[in-house]
């Protein structure tokens, strides 16, 4: 059976086989840059908005992701999002990259509903993007770059 | 030019080797000065591929796609210990969309790492079968189909009583200069300190993945790896082929912290399933099976025993280490601290490598050194504390100023630079205020930890750069990024040396097809071997660019000089852009190669760094917040601040971690780890991050080959746990048995 999904703004006919909403996105429509890290809602490396919200694309069925306007980080190249990348190449917010899509997503969502995050803010918000790296207190600079305070 | 080979010793991590190094006797460059007037190496630059990173544009391993690409999935041990009674591969093979199956008793065409797979699985998560099909799904279907028949073994996961079965990896080590013994029982004053260190797993998010794809003999393999060159020589050396035959690519890398070594078991397995099926095959552990068979630090039980003078100096260092090796592996360097840290005529380090059914520990960010530091550097506090002195003073005092073990001097040492500026940044001198009551109810304390590590770097490693018409350059290297920012060092070396803008200079890596050798990444060797590779190559390149602007100028070459993109006179009469030199190159390009020469005869090679930590501790939940880590590490000069300092607080955050909430733990009864997953397995959240305030003596080694850098990988984790341990006793008075310092065991702790 066939869903429709939309995606980026793009319109998409998939069999979604019983898949989570990341195994689409990743294997029949390519869109690459949302990574599985844990596939246990855990790290957030997966995350996506639905309707401007965002999710862990690992646990969602994609047939519940039907009738919903996905944005994944392809579709985030443009005025906060664009603001928040820029920001986190000056302050260095990444080292591997593999969990940077997912931070780009939360950020951009935390600046749309708080303009200017306090830190504490910034921790309830991003506590649940995992850097193995470590590059957190980058990350919260980018964060309060790109809402213009740093 | 001269090509000449000279013997030197290759160092990675603490091990030396004789190896034979090309050196081009041609290479003119020499040291960059102290003073040296540099315009970019030491400014912070960003990573040059890092608008691809934060768009989600880089490809790792994990999301390579190929025609035709099988997927693979493994069928691991449910036990700590079995053999299989029965495995159905004939079922898994008529499986819908399976392609192939491998199993122990099958007859496989590479010929090293046997056995592959494990007809009597040692461990939790040991291979036993892999199943290659059209999709993920179907191959589970077929791992599923094998009906694993397995008849459970008696398993030992607790060290101590390995120890006492004498159950060894390797035989024990009992490694000793002067009397300690003698020296502990004349010795004015004694403490004695044991502790236990946890099983801490590397847990890079990408897990450990593979894409293997033939094409006749050739092989192709992307393999998520710290060592794309020591994956090539592994999968040659399996399948029998020529080295030229096999390429690896790694261009980007999802974290590793030396857990991904060579081919590693997903390439070599990817490798003969697609020589099988005769299509691509992709192997990418899940989370489950990376934190069960990734790898991780070794748990261990040490016990350190000091003799002072009632100054403060040290007579006698006796120290033993219990390290829970899992199936085997090499017996990391856990007592390093205490034979080499501080000055000391009376030392015996006896080490117990206990085997246990667990994988073989592997490397994990100073594997060894790390954990060792936790112990030592407790201790040093505790005889702190028994001589009633200053724990930073007692370091000073016993400051070790040659190599306690060869009696060699140190090719550079700012640690007592590092100690003063680290006490400078956190306030020590005023540290006791800290234990004075808090309005928030809270205990606070200040605690520090000193680092030691190798780092030096050295040969082989190789760079080759290329000039084309447009005056843009490319740097090719054998660098495998892996989130350390290498390429971009790369990138400001290079074109410091070539007098070019940064955007005039790309560097690649992650491919072994141009057989430009670069070393593993680990071990904090990278930055050391490759900058003076790629300024040398960088030289060459200049030194001819400089020789066809005298011809198009029609001037000597010595009045000549590159700047900023231009070429100048020192008359002042020819100020011109680089192009209009290298415009007359057409499709030509200005190619020059440059390598690592040895370090210096006569020097041991090493880091050196303090931490303090000021921690709060709320005695009734137990919970133990790290509030500021100061970490002043003495690595040479530093290329790029900027990811220079991403290195420190992602080794400060990864070391923070191993003191308070990382541990791998394996149940008892049987033998299976119970916190392989991500979300019981706490690794840091931004939530739980301390300031980190870091700094540098930037004083470059004058006795490094030509840029004076050594390397950060591993020096930022080694003190910290030691550190925020030591800020604990101060704040509690009271020092815990083991780590991590969960809020169980600091209740118990302080009960």
């Amino acid at each position: 059976m066939e869903i429709t999904l939309e995606v980026n703004g793009r319109t998409y006919s998939i069999a979604p086989a019983g898949r989570r909403l990341l195994a689409v996105l990743r294997d029949d429509l390519e869109l690459l840059g949302t990574k599985l890290a844990c596939g246990e809602g855990a790290c957030g490396a997966c995350g996506v908005l639905l309707d401007g919200r965002p999710v862990n694309a690992c646990l969602l069925f994609a047939e519940a992701a039907e009738g919903h306007e996905i944005v994944t980080i392809e579709g985030l190249s443009t005025g906060r999002a664009a603001a928040v990348q820029a920001a986190f190449v000056a302050e260095d917010a990444l080292q591997c990259g593999f969990c940077t899509p997912g931070q780009v997503v939360s950020a951009t969502v935390l600046l749309e509903r708080t303009p200017h995050p306090t830190r504490e803010e910034i921790h309830e918000t991003m506590a649940g993007n995992l850097c193995r790296c470590g590059a957190y207190p980058k990350i919260e600079r980018a964060i309060l770059r790109a809402a213009g305070e740093a | 030019m001269t090509t000449r080979f000279v013997k030197t010793q290759k160092e990675m991590e603490g091990r030396y080797e004789d190896v034979w190094a090309l050196v081009d006797e041609s290479d003119e460059t020499t040291s960059w000065k102290p003073d040296a007037d540099l315009s970019l190496v030491g400014q912070p630059a960003p990573r040059q591929d890092g608008a691809a990173r934060a768009a989600g544009r880089v490809r790792f391993t994990v999301d390579v796609k190929l025609a035709g690409m099988l997927h693979a999935a493994v069928l691991r041990s449910p036990a700590a210990h079995g053999t299989v009674r029965s495995l159905d591969l004939a079922a898994a093979l008529a499986t819908p969309g399976v392609r192939g199956v491998i199993g122990p008793e099958s007859e496989l065409s590479l010929t090293t790492r046997a056995p592959l797979l494990q007809a009597e699985p040692a461990y939790a998560g040991a291979a036993i079968a892999v199943v290659a099909a059209d999709t993920l799904e179907a191959a589970l279907a077929g791992v599923a189909a094998l009906a694993l028949d397995l008849e459970v073994l008696p398993h030992l996961v607790d060290m101590q009583e390995g120890l006492n079965e004498q159950r060894f990896t390797t035989d024990p080590t009992d490694e000793a200069r002067g009397d300690a013994e003698a020296a502990l029982a004349a010795a004015a004053v004694t403490i004695e300190f044991a502790l236990d260190t946890p099983a801490h797993v590397q847990t890079p998010l990408e897990p450990h993945a593979a894409v293997a794809s033939w094409d006749g003999d050739e092989l192709t393999a992307w393999v998520s790896t710290l060592g794309m060159f020591a994956a090539r020589e592994e999968l040659a050396k399996a399948f029998g082929l020529r080295k030229d035959a096999v390429r690896v690519r790694t261009e980007f890398v999802g974290g590793g912290f030396g857990a991904k070594q060579g081919a590693g078991f997903e390439a070599l397995a990817a490798a003969e399933l697609a020589r099988i099926t005769g299509r691509p095959v992709r192997l990418v552990n899940d989370r489950h099976a990376e934190q069960l068979d990734g790898g991780r630090r070794a748990a261990t039980r040490q016990t350190v025993r000091l003799g002072a003078d009632r100054d403060g100096t040290l007579t006698a260092i006796d120290a033993d280490a219990v390290v829970a090796q899992g199936q085997g592996g090499w017996v990391m360097p856990v007592l390093i601290p205490a034979q080499t840290l501080y000055r000391c005529a009376n030392v015996r380090a006896l080490t117990f490598p206990v085997k246990t059914n667990l994988r073989a520990q592997n490397a994990f960010r100073a594997p060894g050194v790390m954990e060792g530091t936790a112990a030592f550097e407790q201790a040093i506090d505790e005889l702190a504390l028994a001589l009633n002195m200053d724990p930073l003073e007692l370091r000073r005092l016993n400051h070790a100023d040659v190599d306690q073990v060869s009696g060699l001097p140190y090719s550079s040492k700012q640690l007592l630079a590092c100690y003063d500026r680290a006490a400078e940044l956190a306030g020590w001198a005023t540290r006791d205020e800290l234990r004075k009551p808090q309005p928030d109810g809270l205990l606070r304390g200040m605690g520090c930890a000193t680092q030691i590590w190798w780092g030096g770097g050295g040969p082989p490693s190789h760079a080759t750069v290329r000039l084309d018409a447009d005056g843009n350059a490319t740097v090719i290297t054998g660098i495998q990024d892996i989130g350390t920012g290498t390429l971009t060092s790369a990138q400001i070396v290079a074109a410091e040396e070539l007098g070019l803008p940064l955007s005039q200079v790309r560097v690649v890596g992650g491919d072994t097809g141009p057989n430009v050798y670069g070393p593993v990444s680990g071990g904090s060797q990278t930055t050391p071997s490759v900058m003076p590779a790629v300024r040398s190559a960088a030289a060459k390149v200049r030194k001819t660019l400089l020789q066809l602007a005298g011809d198009v100028f029609e001037i000597a070459v010595e009045d000549l000089d590159l700047r900023d993109g231009r070429i100048r006179s020192s008359d002042g009469a020819i100020d011109a852009e680089v192009t209009e030199v290298t415009g007359k190159l057409g499709d030509a390009t200005i190619d020059g190669s440059g390598s690592r020469g040895p370090n210096p005869d006569g020097f041991v090679v090493h880091t050196f760094g303090c931490q303090i930590a000021q921690v709060a501790v709320d005695v009734g939940l137990g919970e133990v917040r790290v509030e500021r880590i100061v970490a002043v590490h003495d690595v040479g000069r530093i290329v790029n601040p900027l990811t220079a300092s991403s290195q420190v607080e992602g080794g400060v955050l990864q070391g923070m971690a191993f003191a308070l909430s990382e541990e791998f733990i394996v149940d008892p009864t049987t033998g299976v780890p119970v916190n392989a997953h991500l979300d019981d397995y706490k690794i840091p959240t931004i939530a739980d991050m301390p300031e980190i305030i870091i700094d540098y003596p930037h004083v470059p080694d004058a006795n490094l080959p030509t840029t004076g850098t050594k390397g950060l990988g591993e020096p930022p984790i080694i003190p910290t746990a030691a550190a925020i341990a030591n800020a604990f006793a101060h704040a509690t008075d009271r020092r815990a048995a083991a780590l991590p310092l969960t809020r169980a065991r600091v209740l118990e702790t302080l009960a």
